[in-house]
């Protein structure tokens, strides 16, 4: 039974974490929180629905409509991904750089950001309609069983596909990132920005480039989260992102913000005691997110893996 | 303006803050491997030329032209790219990256891996980051800290710190290197050996240095030529013997202490 709920557990975590580092990463280079990734999370998981030629829109504006074409889902998961991280750069590029470039209070940023989140959700509902979006079962592993047994007949252990899927792509997501930054030149680039932009820019760097990888990583990664939740629990409208936008600050600001493996733990250790939460009291189960986050504040101010912030004289 | 003499030529420099006059009507030429001092009392508007001619402020009005080439307005990246490299007052390290890596930030522009090709690790992108970190090595032995190229820059004390930074200067490989106070709180010993550092560091890599010190002697015995500001005018210019004698010079100090 406990092993079940920690399966169940590293599932859902699994996609808190990465939803987490989408707003880890832009934390980090640019110190505000992107409210709009909720939201660009819920656009990944319809893109890929689109991209595999499935209909969408039963009441909006698109009823009845469907691509000419059909891409199988690791493609389309693929392609969709690409184009929330591009809605990302073209969204940094719209409000941010130009908020940016006026000096804008961080809580002006804040504010916009939580207004686009509201905008490309109304503009979802009013193409496609608030109604959920299943993928085909087996669309991810055509012909692989529904679940696999990983217990004994009499105390099973069932995890289904669609949750070794996630805890799959999130594992493979957060290898690749931390190679990303730590090993390779441009994430050394985009580390020292995080530092300091202003030595960055006189070191010869780009800095606006960087900001423009930065918000289409994660996009990116944002629109793979979206698609493994909708694989894993349908596309349940639009509002679909925004629970999780509210739980991956909650995620951050427990791990450490700016901090990716605060951000990993962070949703890994939300996602195991959400799952351990006993059936009566699941309606409760929301609230345990913030409990957990107001009692490591009360011990650990920065974080479980957050630096102690030193006030600059 | 002409724009053939001079490696720096700043012209008709003004920078406005509201109602205060930072740099006023600054115009000077830095020449080709010179080492020039800027000096002043303190507010005279010496950092605010820095960030003026590296590109951190736009300037209200004036030119300014680096290589024979209109920089006026460039983005810092695109004026560092040039060949312009800079230490801080109040030094600005990356503090949580090490020794090695800030200097390697620096070799970003010299190397042309991109980002997929990086996470890919293609061969030309393993040989390129490889030179790149010997040649940051190389950097630290010269200025003694190589044996501590792992440390986090935080972890570094003060003088270390001021040694780093200007290894990650050269890391830019500049034609001009801008070192903004670099004797600052150092001890007299350091102080001497500082002139020499800087003096070696010159000629080793071929450089122009243009630099801002309070410590008099030490700029009266290191630099060509100096450049005096006052309430960001330019009050004098000349060698050391003529700035030390011009009365509007000893007016500016001496009426700064009383």
């Amino acid at each position: 039974m406990l092993a079940q709920q920690l399966a169940n557990g590293l599932a859902i975590g699994s996609v808190y974490a990465i939803f987490a580092l989408g707003y880890t990463l832009i934390f980090s280079i640019l110190g505000i929180i992107n409210f709009a990734h909720g939201a660009i999370f819920t656009l990944g998981a319809y893109f890929t629905y689109t991209l595999m030629g499935l209909q969408f829109g039963f009441n909006g504006l698109l009823a009845q409509q469907k691509l000419p074409f059909g891409l199988p889902f690791w493609v389309a998961l693929l392609v969709g991904a690409v184009i929330a991280g591009l809605f990302g750069v073209f969204l940094e590029r719209i409000i941010f750089r130009p908020l940016r470039a006026r000096g804008a209070d961080p809580l002006l940023t804040l504010v916009a950001s939580l207004g686009l989140a509201v905008a490309i959700v109304n503009i979802i509902q009013y193409l496609v309609g608030a109604e959920t979006y299943s993928y085909p079962s087996g669309a991810a592993l055509p012909g692989a069983p529904a679940s696999v047994n990983f217990g004994t007949t009499e105390a099973p252990v069932i995890i289904r596909t669609a949750q070794l899927i996630i805890i799959a792509v999130a594992v493979l997501i957060l290898i690749v990132l931390t190679f990303f930054i730590n090993r390779t030149k441009t994430g050394r680039a985009l580390r020292a920005v995080s530092e300091d932009a202003t030595t960055s820019s006189l070191l010869g760097i780009n800095t606006n480039q960087l900001i423009r990888l930065t918000f289409f990583l994660s996009g990116f990664v944002g629109g793979v989260a979206g698609t493994l939740v909708g694989l894993n629990v349908g596309i349940t409208g639009p509002y679909l992102g925004i629970s999780f936008g509210l739980k991956g600050l909650a995620v951050i600001v427990l791990g450490g913000l700016g901090s990716i493996p605060g951000a990993v733990v962070g949703g890994l250790l939300i996602g195991i005691v959400e799952a351990l939460v006993p059936a009566s009291l699941v309606s409760y189960r929301d609230a345990l997110a913030f409990a957990i986050l107001f009692i490591v504040l009360l011990v650990r101010p920065q974080g479980l893996l957050g630096r102690p912030l030193i006030q600059k004289v | 303006m002409s724009d053939t003499n001079g490696l720096l030529r700043i012209g008709s420099l003004t920078r406005a803050f509201g109602g205060l006059v930072a740099v006023n009507n600054v115009s000077f030429a830095v020449n080709e491997g010179e080492i020039f001092g800027l000096i002043g009392p303190n507010g005279a508007g010496k950092t605010t030329l820095f960030n003026l001619v590296t590109g951190l402020t736009p300037p209200t009005s004036g030119e300014l032209y680096f290589k024979g080439r209109n920089i006026t307005g460039s983005r810092p990246h695109q004026i560092a790219k040039l060949g312009m490299g800079r230490t801080f007052q109040n030094i600005r390290l990356f503090p949580n990256l090490t020794a090695l890596e800030n200097v390697m930030v620096a070799q970003h522009i010299h190397t042309r891996s991109g980002v997929l090709s990086g996470v890919l690790g293609l061969p030309r992108d393993r040989r390129e980051e490889r030179e790149a970190r010997e040649k940051a090595q190389g950097l630290l032995e010269m200025v003694n800290l190589a044996d501590r190229a792992q440390v986090q820059a935080r972890n570094f004390p003060y003088g270390d710190q001021r040694r780093l930074e200007i290894a990650r200067a050269l890391a830019l490989q500049p034609k001009l290197l801008l070192l903004d106070e670099p004797a600052a709180g150092m001890n007299p010993n350091e102080k001497a050996g500082l002139s020499t550092f800087i003096r070696e560091v010159k000629e080793k890599f071929s450089l122009t240095v243009l630099l801002i010190e309070h410590h008099v002697p030490t700029v009266m015995g290191l630099c060509d030529r100096i450049a005096v500001l006052n309430f960001g005018q330019l009050i004098a210019l000349g060698n050391p013997a003529e700035v030390q004698s011009n009365p509007a010079v000893i007016e500016a100090y001496l009426g700064d202490e009383s």
